[in-house]
C-alpha cells in the first residue's frame, strides 16, 4: 500500500485493530512459553543454595533433608535420570530411525498406488495412539515377551561378554531401560516415516529419472541418488523424533521401573527417565524436592531446546540443497 | 542388409557377472525395505487387536454412562472431564494459534516469520510434562487440582498445533487471490479474512482437529493439574478426571478388574483417537486447498 494510493479512513477502519489481535496472537504464545520457562526456572533456585549445578547433573542419589541449624542440605542427582533419558531415547531412534526411513522410501517409491495411501494412513494413525494407551499396552503384553524373548536371548549368548548386555536369567527383572527404548521407538516410527516420507518426496524427479535412465537399478537410485540428496533431511527427521522421545512420559514410566538413585549396571535392569520422575514425584515432594524437580524440568527443556534449533536449520538446509539440485 | 540375417550384434546384452550382482542386491534390498515398511505398521496392528480382544469384552452403554463407585462401574466422569477440559482448552487456543499463525504469513517481514517460524518449532517441541509442571508451579497454588488448571496445561500444549497448521495452510493460498481482492478495493484485513482465511478453511479446521486430538490423548500434564476424581458433576474449580489419567491409574493395579476395565477405556479413547484422524484425513483429501 505504498504510492500515491490514497486511502480514506472508512477504507482502513478495522485494519489496525486486526493486526492488533493477530500480534496479540502471536505475543501471548511467546508469553506463555516465556512464562513456563521463567517460572519453572524462578522454582528451581531454591535447589542452588544447596547443591552446585555440577553435582545436581553429576551425581547420584535423590534425597533434601533440613538439619537441626535448618540449612537445607540436598543429595538431588540427576545423573541416573539424565542417563536413562538419554540412553531411552537412543535406543529407541536406532531402532525406528532405519524402520521409519525405509518405510518412508516404501511409500514413495516402491509402493504400488493402491496400496500407498492406505499405508499412509495406517502409519499416521499409529503417531496419533495416545501414549498412555501404548504404554498399557507395552506394560501388559510387550513388556513381559521381550523379556522372555530378545533380552533372555542376548543376555544368555553375549551377555557374558558385554556387561552391560548381561541378566540373571534366573531373575528377570519386570521393568527395563532396554524396553523403555523399545517402546520409545514404537511410539516414534510413525514420526520419522511421516516426515522422511516429505523429504523424500521433495527430492526433485529430474535426478531419479537421470539415474534410471543410465539403467540404475531401483535400489541404485535409492542410495545413490534419493539417500544423498535427503540425507540432510532425514537426519533432521530422525532428530525431530528423538526430541519427541527424550520428553515421553507415561509409556516410559510404566515401563522403566524407576529407579532413581542409581544408574543400572545393564540395560536390562530398570532406569529411570526425567520426565517419568517428574510424573512420578511431584506429589510428595517437598519445597526443595519440588527445587530439584524444577531443575530436571529445566534440564528437559533445554535439551528439547537444542534439539528443536538444530532441527530446524537442518531442514532449512535440506529444502535449500533441494532447491539447488531441482 | 534385411532383417532376417543374422548379424552379430554391437552390444553384447547377456548379462554379466557384475549386472547379475547388481539385480541380486537390488532384490535383496527392496525385500528389506518392504520387510521394514511392514515392521513400521506391525505395532498398529498388534495394539489394535489386543486393545479391541481386552476391551471389548466390558464395552456396554453403562459403562460409558455410569459412575466410576456405581454398580457396574462406568467411566461417565472422565469422558466428561477429556471433552470439558479439552473443550475449553480448544475454545481457548484456537484463536491464538490463528491469529499467530496469520500475523506470521501475511504481517510479519520475512525475518520475523522465519524465527516465528522457529519458535513454534520449540513451542511444539516442548514435552508435554513440563506443560504440567508449569501449570502445576503457576497455577495449581492459586486454584487448586482442578479442571481449570487441566485445561490451561492443554491450552499450552495445543496452541503451536493451530498455529503451525494455520501458518502452512494460509502460505498455500495463491498470491493472485489476494491481489484480485487488493485490487478491488478491499482493505487488507478483509481480503485476509473473507478471501485468505476462507480458501483456507478447511486447512485451519484440520488444525483444529489436530489440537483437539493432541488435547485427548495427554495425559502427563493432566496428571499434574486436574488430577482425578470420582465426582461425576462438572466442577471446573475441583479435581477432574480424564480418560488418559484413568487408564494409567488403573493400568498398575493389581486387581485384574480394574486393569480390565483400562483396557476398555483404551478402546474408547483409541477409537476416538482414529475417528478424529479419519476425519481430518476425510477433510484434507476432499478439500484439498486449492
Amino acid at each position: 500500500m505504498t504510492g500515491n494510493v490514497r486511502f480514506n479512513r472508512s477504507t482502513l477502519s478495522g485494519e489496525l485493530p486486526f493486526r492488533l489481535i493477530t500480534i496479540a496472537g502471536v505475543c501471548i504464545a511467546v508469553g506463555l512459553v516465556a512464562a513456563l520457562v521463567g517460572v519453572i526456572f524462578e522454582r528451581s533456585l531454591i535447589l542452588w543454595p544447596a547443591e552446585d549445578l555440577w553435582t545436581f547433573i553429576t551425581s547420584s542419589g535423590w534425597f533434601g533433608k533440613v538439619d537441626e541449624s535448618g540449612a537445607v542440605t540436598a543429595a538431588f542427582g540427576a545423573w541416573p535420570m539424565i542417563w536413562g533419558t538419554i540412553v531411552t531415547s537412543i535406543i529407541g531412534i536406532v531402532v525406528a530411525a532405519p524402520v521409519g526411513i525405509f518405510a518412508a522410501i516404501y511409500l514413495v517409491e516402491l509402493a504400488p498406488r493402491r496400496l500407498a495411501a492406505p499405508l499412509t494412513f495406517l502409519v499416521e494413525v499409529v503417531a496419533a495412539i495416545p501414549s498412555v494407551v501404548v504404554g498399557l499396552w507395552a506394560l501388559g503384553e510387550l513388556s513381559p515377551r521381550l523379556r522372555d524373548s530378545v533380552e533372555w536371548w542376548v543376555a544368555s549368548s553375549i551377555g557374558h561378554l558385554i556387561p552391560w548386555l548381561s541378566e540373571d536369567p534366573t531373575q528377570p527383572s519386570d521393568t527395563s531401560v532396554f524396553r523403555a527404548g523399545i517402546v520409545l521407538a514404537i511410539m516414534i516410527t510413525p514420526m520419522v516415516a511421516a516426515v522422511s516420507r516429505e523429504v523424500i518426496r521433495s527430492v526433485p524427479q529430474s535426478l531419479r529419472e537421470g539415474l534410471v535412465g543410465m539403467g540404475a537399478t531401483k535400489w541404485e537410485t535409492i542410495r545413490l541418488v534419493i539417500l544423498p540428496t535427503a540425507r540432510v533431511g532425514l537426519f533432521g527427521a530422525a532428530l525431530l523424533a528423538f526430541g519427541r522421545a527424550v520428553g515421553e512420559t507415561i509409556a516410559v514410566r510404566l515401563v522403566i521401573g524407576m529407579n532413581i538413585t542409581q544408574v543400572p549396571p545393564t540395560l536390562f535392569q530398570p532406569g529411570a527417565s526425567i520426565a517419568a520422575q517428574i510424573a512420578g514425584a511431584y506429589g510428595e515432594a517437598s519445597t526443595i524436592e519440588k527445587g530439584a524437580l524444577a531443575g530436571l524440568g529445566l534440564s528437559l527443556f533445554l535439551i528439547t531446546l537444542c534439539i528443536s534449533l538444530l532441527v530446524r536449520t537442518l531442514m532449512w538446509r535440506s529444502a535449500d540443497k533441494m532447491r539447488a539440485k531441482a | 542388409m534385411s532383417r532376417a540375417e543374422k548379424t552379430p550384434t554391437l552390444i553384447d546384452f547377456s548379462l554379466t557377472p557384475h549386472d547379475i550382482r547388481r539385480r541380486r542386491v537390488n532384490q535383496i534390498m527392496l525385500g528389506v525395505i518392504q520387510t521394514m515398511a511392514i515392521l513400521a505398521v506391525v505395532p498398529l496392528v498388534a495394539i489394535f487387536i489386543v486393545i479391541l480382544s481386552k476391551g471389548l469384552p466390558s464395552l456396554s452403554v453403562s459403562y460409558l454412562l455410569n459412575a466410576p463407585l456405581a454398580e457396574p462401574r462406568g467411566i461417565i466422569n472422565a469422558i466428561q472431564g477429556s471433552l470439558v477440559m479439552t473443550g475449553i482448552a480448544i475454545v481457548a487456543s484456537a484463536p491464538i494459534g490463528i491469529a499467530g499463525g496469520i500475523y506470521l504469513n501475511e504481517y510479519a517481514s520475512e525475518r520475523v516469520s522465519r524465527l516465528g517460524e522457529l519458535f513454534i518449532d520449540i513451542m511444539l517441541g516442548i514435552p508435554s510434562i513440563l506443560a504440567g509442571l508449569f501449570v502445576y508451579f503457576a497455577i495449581v497454588p492459586l486454584l487448586g487440582h482442578s479442571g481449570w488448571a487441566g485445561s490451561v496445561a492443554l491450552t499450552v500444549l495445543m496452541i503451536p498445533v493451530v498455529m503451525r497448521t494455520t501458518q502452512e495452510v494460509i502460505r498455500l493460498v495463491p498470491a493472485g487471490l489476494r491481489e484480485a481482492s487488493l485490487a478491488l478495493g478491499v482493505p487488507q484485513w478483509k481480503t485476509t479474512v473473507f478471501v485468505t482465511c476462507r480458501t483456507a478453511l478447511s486447512g485451519i479446521m484440520t488444525g483444529i482437529v489436530l489440537a483437539i486430538s493432541r488435547g485427548l490423548g495427554e495425559t502427563a500434564p493432566l496428571l499434574l493439574t486436574s488430577q482425578s476424581s470420582n465426582d461425576t458433576a462438572i466442577n471446573l474449580g475441583q479435581p477432574m478426571s480424564a480418560m488418559t489419567v484413568v487408564i494409567y491409574q488403573n493400568a498398575t493395579s493389581s486387581d485384574p478388574q480394574i486393569v480390565a476395565s483400562a483396557w476398555t477405556t483404551a478402546l474408547v479413547l483409541f477409537v476416538l483417537a482414529f475417528l478424529l484422524n479419519v476425519l481430518v484425513r476425510f477433510r484434507t483429501v476432499n478439500n484439498r486447498v486449492v
